[in-house]
């Protein structure tokens, strides 16, 4: 079998996943409890089969000729458009749907004892398959056009579990909302690709690249804008800013949702877009200083909202989009290399922070604030362990993966030259914030003393909420449908959970060694084949710039966990008494930075009341006044008519009907 | 192949047979039973005849199985019939849509009571005639004499059959349809006569001989705009559609079913089948004012369907914006533009009338209303339900993946390389889309159950009549190339004349719209051995 024949593979076994526990759902409840579950993770774990298969083909083939193509039929091929089903199997789809599939097996795992009480079992798992579908769809994708279909896709599902308990309206709402600016999105994407098409006359990605150079000057408009509106569907499918508001709302959807969709793959779709389209980014530096610009600007952002946010959920949310800022800045100063691998290292321990959050909150009977937490050291021992070394990662400590991916994002980025050092410098200060909010949570809701719920499960009792309430609003959760109740699953009492967190930390310990300096650059080599053309790709040797580099990091985050001890541990003070100095600032922090409010004043209200408007005023005054008004005389005329018609003259006019009609009918069936 | 006359009047033959059978004394409780089967088997067979006629046309043959008698000889009016790309697909639609319609009126009759079912049959059937005649109709008097009967039926299916105002309701309809109608009639005669007083040859209707004698670029002006009001009523375009409201609210679930699916269909079909090919100087004339139409038609219906409650009329203004689509892709006057335009006129169809008819589903549940404030958390016991409404709302909110976004991705491309600024305006109705699609699956299915709600799954009746029309719909989300590829050619002859027009005004149309024909095609052959060469040098 060829490369592509695993990659056609890959994305069918999802697909069959999703259906198959569609057939199965009316018999659900008549199998074992978690038949859907074992169905979904042995899908996607095929699917990862399948793209180990694709990957042992694809090294197989010389470094020249990684890029393969196959198509099965005509999409929509007319007037000059060329969309067939089209998947481009090569280095990057490849460590993509690598990635994909074989975080999504572990997630999957986690799931099924995670949702095991839930009453939407079987609807989580079709779901979620079908998420994975989306996502091996978007990254296969061989043309525009079904690039943008599995880009909307991922949106759907994204939608579709985020809204997951249905019956909240904090979750509806939430969903609504991410689907929305996930459109503006496909939008931007679409619109991209019509400036681009409208010079290649192509939607093919191979052919698009091959005629890219020579039908777009570099830094000519149409080249310009198209990246840039590529950058938009980017942004809004990664959270940067200022289309970000969607992914902290997002966390009402159940926490495995939270690990896999939000933080682990589908918000990194941006990153691999741009790393996807980098032979058209390379004509357009200006797209490329957008892109390193706004990736910095919310790195920096959603790390001062990190700092102050209490729900434990929303804190690795803001941590995600900050991670994400890096790799969007990365592969828009064409750290393609250094930008995929911290794609993949932050979806492991990302992944595995996440797990452990919902363990945590397993443990608290739902309640995700920080507030109330605190000293689960003792009480949990695997989910602390999981935690740390997760956060570990995400601080950028050596020896765990996170140290090795982001330095070499910030070496490449010092290297452009200019104004890009601030960039670097952003870069550092968010590290210090990463390590800061990180080792915030590690401490407020581990260390210290023992709240209740910690004090009950050393005693070997789970803590149970009699009434579950919804933590956002307080109001009582209607439990007759997808909620789990009272009853929550923790890692340490369920083996899939510890498994699963168990695999991801030994990535988030080791997968860094497959790039270390001078050694092996596992990463870079691989991905070369994808990246010949791009000016900027060169395989890091120097190591001296590098371990300057690694050593800078270490330090900032040193630093920024000391700080955190001093501010949580030593001096529990400090925290509050920040507040109080810097209250400006707390406000602006805690209030997100106020881009809710703005694009609720700019966007949603105006177009509201504009449609409130068209409803009743307009519609009431203009359309039906004056134009059918104008005819009013005819209609007081016609009513008395239409009136006399329907006592007794409609049988007559019926009558007559037919029998014309049918006089005309029997005429020309003897005629023809 | 079938005489197209046998698919054009079966259905009126089984409407008038549904009323007259004789229907023994004892079996007058059961009188809506037999009618209703008559017209189910008459709908049924239209659908078949209508699929063979599909099947067996041939990609780019032009014109098939044409039926050409002299109706009324000395005023040069034809019975003319004929299929081809840019009715095969519509045909289609319309039997579907009038079979699942008649069987979706079978059910219901079955739980309600149902005076008058005979009356009810024979004017369902006989407006699926009149539809189907003038979707085939070759000759200009005789669309115009089967786009006016088409109206009749619906006229007393509101009046009769409506609920709520239905006598406002229908008064509107009149009188919306019949100024378009008298414009329209006024205009098709105009067009004959001048065209033979220009050229000096006897007077005519039939389209293929109207092409050839292209009307005098003023004359041209003001025809056009006749059969616009015409076509845009019927859409319903935004200011035209003051009837929409009243009508869609009054309408019983089959009829708003077909009336929305298929009628106004008819409209952007007149546009590619008789205002493109016979005025297309005067199409790019107003290409321009079109465009606008089209664009404040989608925002405006968008920016409504998210303010109301009605979930009908959330439907309703959704498919203004949508036909505000198709009439974008139509005067983009490109090829894209249009096949887009064709493909969506497919899709809405197959869309609207799933919406209005799980829209009947839910009030069923809601205790009646179709007020959404009063419905909510619908999904529970119905998941089958809430899954097909899924589908149906995200083709709606034309997803990509759904046929839907090709078609509207089409027709956003072809409107891009005519009037740029247009389509980028336009891409906002595709977010508002979002809004207002979604909006009225949360707050049907989702959120705090209302007290009034009683969720249960979709009876076996419903689901056979729902099933078709999805199956239908996630067909051509797999392979929208089923329904571009039949119709590629056909739209290509019926823009050929406007873009002529549109690079050199000057020049006379129908003339060399052969020679762009052979241009474009010239040209794609050029694009596709570029093409190879790239592929080869790779």
């Amino acid at each position: 079998m060829s490369a592509t024949t695993f990659g056609w593979l890959c994305l069918a076994c999802p697909l069959v996943g999703t259906l198959v526990i569609a057939a199965l759902y009316p018999k659900l409840a008549s199998l074992p409890s978690q038949t859907a579950g074992w169905i979904a993770t042995g899908a996607i774990f095929l699917a990862f089969l399948a793209a180990l298969g694709a990957l042992i083909k694809l090294q197989g083939l010389s470094p020249s000729h990684r890029e393969t193509t196959s198509s099965l039929w005509s999409y929509a091929v007319t007037a000059g458009v060329n969309a067939r089903m089209s998947i481009l199997v090569d280095p990057l789809s490849v460590f993509m749907i690598l990635v994909v599939s074989g975080v999504s097996t572990l997630i999957h795992l986690y799931s099924i004892s995670y949702m095991d009480r839930d009453r939407g079992f079987g609807r989580y798992f079709s779901y979620l398959n079908f998420f994975v579908f989306s996502m091996l769809l978007l990254v296969l994708a061989g043309n525009f056009l079904l690039l943008i279909v599995g880009w909307a896709f991922v949106g759907a599902a994204s939608y579709l579990l985020i809204s997951f308990w249905y019956r909240r309206t904090t979750a509806t709402r939430a969903g609504i909302k991410a689907f929305v600016i996930n459109v503006v999105g496909d939008v931007g994407l679409v619109l991209g690709t019509f400036f681009i098409f409208n010079h290649t006359h192509t939607l093919e990605f191979l052919a698009t690249f091959h005629a890219a150079p020579h039908v777009f000057s570099k830094g000519s408009g149409a080249i310009t804008a198209g990246c840039i509106l590529l950058l938009v569907g980017a942004f809004a499918k990664s959270a940067q800013i200022p289309l970000h508001t969607w992914l902290p709302d997002a966390m009402e959807g159940p926490t495995p949702v939270s690990s896999l969709i939000h933080a682990a793959t589908m918000v990194t779709a941006g990153v691999y877009l741009i790393a996807r389209m980098h032979p058209l980014f390379e004509l357009a530096p200006a797209a490329q200083d957008t892109g390193a610009i706004v990736g910095a600007l919310t790195l920096f952002i959603a790390g001062t909202i990190g700092l102050v946010a209490t729900d434990i959920k929303r804190v690795i949310a803001y941590s995600t989009m900050s991670q994400i800022g890096y790799m969007i800045m990365g592969v828009s100063v064409g750290a393609y290399a250094a930008g995929l691998f911290h794609l993949m290292t932050h979806a492991f321990f990302k992944a595995l922070l996440f797990m452990a959050a919902g363990s945590l909150i397993g443990a608290m009977g739902g309640e995700q604030s920080l507030n109330r937490m605190g000293g689960f050291r003792k009480a949990m021992p695997f989910t602390y362990a999981s935690f740390l070394i997760g956060g570990l990662a995400l601080s950028g400590i050596p020896p765990f993966s996170g140290f090795f991916s982001k330095d070499e994002i910030l070496l490449v980025t010092v290297e452009r030259g200019g104004w890009h050092w601030a960039l670097y410098v952003i870069g550092y200060i968010g590290a210090l914030f990463t390590a800061l909010y990180t080792f915030r949570m590690i401490f407020r809701a581990f260390h210290g003393e023992p709240v209740t719920e910690a004090r009950e499960l050393m005693a070997g009792h789970q803590h149970h909420v009699d009434v579950p309430t919804n933590p956002a609003t307080g109001e009582e959760e209607d439990t007759e449908v997808g909620f789990p109740g009272p009853a929550h699953t923790i890692a340490e009492n369920a083996w899939p959970m510890r498994i699963a967190m168990g695999m991801l930390a030994l990535g988030a310990i080791g997968l860094g060694l497959l790039q270390i300096p001078r050694t092996d650059f596992v990463i870079d080599h691989f991905l070369a084949p994808t990246f010949a053309g791009a000016s900027g790709y060169t395989i890091h040797e120097h190591t001296a710039k590098l371990a300057l580099g690694l050593s800078l990091g270490t330090l900032v985050g040193l630093a920024g966990i000391a700080l955190a001890y001093r501010i949580w541990v030593l001096r529990p003070g400090t925290s509050a008494a920040a507040q109080s100095r810097l209250g400006l600032l707390y406000a602006l922090f805690s209030n997100k930075w106020y881009f809710d409010e703005m694009i609720d004043g700019l966007i949603v209200r105006p177009a509201a009341a504009a449609g409130r408007f068209a409803s009743s005023t307009f519609e009431r005054v203009v359309i039906d006044a004056t134009i059918v008004g104008g005819a009013t005389a005819l209609v007081g005329a016609g009513s008395t008519a239409v009136r006399a018609l329907q006592n007794g003259l409609l049988r007559y006019y019926a009558a007559l009907l037919a029998v014309g009609v049918a006089a005309v009918g029997l005429y020309f069936l003897v005629q023809s | 192949m079938p005489p197209l006359s046998y698919l054009i009047w079966l259905p009126a033959l089984c409407g008038l047979l549904s009323a007259i059978v004789p229907v023994p004394r004892t079996q007058r409780t059961r009188e809506h039973v037999i009618a209703g089967a008559i017209a189910l088997a008459g709908s049924l067979v239209a659908l078949g005849l209508a699929i063979w006629v599909i099947v067996g046309y041939r990609a780019g043959a032009g014109l098939s199985d044409v039926t050409d008698t002299k109706w009324i000889g000395a005023l040069g009016i034809y019975y003319k019939l004929g299929v081809d790309g840019l009715n095969a697909a519509l045909i289609g639609l319309t039997t579907l849509l009038f079979a699942t319609a008649v069987l979706a009126s079978n059910f219901r009759m079955r739980t309600e009571r149902a005076p008058r079912a005979r009356l009810y049959y024979f004017l369902f059937m006989l407006a699926e005639s009149a539809v189907l005649g003038a979707f085939l109709a070759q000759d200009l008097a005789l669309f115009v004499a089967f786009f006016d009967l088409m109206l009749i039926p619906f006229y007393l299916l509101i009046g009769i059959f409506g609920s709520g105002d239905r006598v406002r309701a229908t008064l509107k309809l009149v009188i919306y349809t019949l100024v378009g109608s008298l414009l329209m009639l006024a205009a098709a005669i105009a067009t004959g006569v001048l065209a033979s007083q220009q050229h000096g040859t006897p007077i005519t209707f039939a389209l293929s001989s109207l092409q050839a004698l292209p009307l005098s670029k003023g004359s041209q002006e003001w025809i056009f705009l006749f059969f616009a009001v015409a076509f845009l009523v019927k859409m319903p375009a935004f200011p035209l559609h003051g009837w929409m409201p009243d009508g869609y609210r009054a309408m019983p679930t089959e009829v708003v079913m077909v009336f929305s699916g298929v009628l106004s269909k008819v409209g952007a079909y007149g546009f590619l089948r008789i205002v493109l090919p016979l005025f297309p100087q005067a199409a790019v004339h107003f290409q321009t004012l079109m465009l606008i139409i089209a664009l404040i038609s989608i925002l405006y219906g968008s920016i409504v369907a998210f303010t109301q409650t009605d979930a009908r009329l959330i439907a309703g203004y959704s498919s203004i914006a949508q036909l505000g689509f198709i009439t974008l892709g139509i005067f983009s006057l490109q090829l894209q533009g249009a096949q887009g335009a064709l493909l969506g006129m497919v899709n809405h169809g197959l869309v609207v009338a799933p919406i209005f008819f799980i829209i009947a589903l839910l009030a069923a549940r809601a205790g009646g209303s179709e007020d959404i404030r009063e419905m909510g958390g619908i999904a529970f016991r119905a998941p089958v339900l809430a899954t097909i409404f899924l589908v149906v709302a995200l083709a709606t909110l034309a997803m990509p993946g759904s046929s839907n976004f090709a078609g509207e991705f089409l027709i956003l491309l072809g409107v891009f390389e005519s009037k740029r600024v247009i389509a980028i305006i336009a891409f906002a109705g595709v977010v508002m889309a979002s809004v207002y699609a979604l909006r009225l699956f949360i707050r049907t299915m989702h959120n705090r159950v209302s007290p009034t709600v009683k969720s249960r799954e979709l009876g076996l009746g419903d689901g056979l009549v729902l099933a078709p029309l999805v199956a239908a719909l996630l067909y051509l989300a797999f392979y929208p190339q089923g329904a571009l590829h039949r119709s590629e050619g056909s739209v290509d002859s019926s823009l050929a004349g406007a873009r002529a027009a549109l690079v050199e005004p000057a020049v006379k149309p129908g003339a060399p719209s052969t020679l762009t024909t052979q241009q474009a095609a010239a040209e794609e052959e050029e694009a596709a051995a570029a093409q190879e060469a790239q592929e080869s040098a790779r």
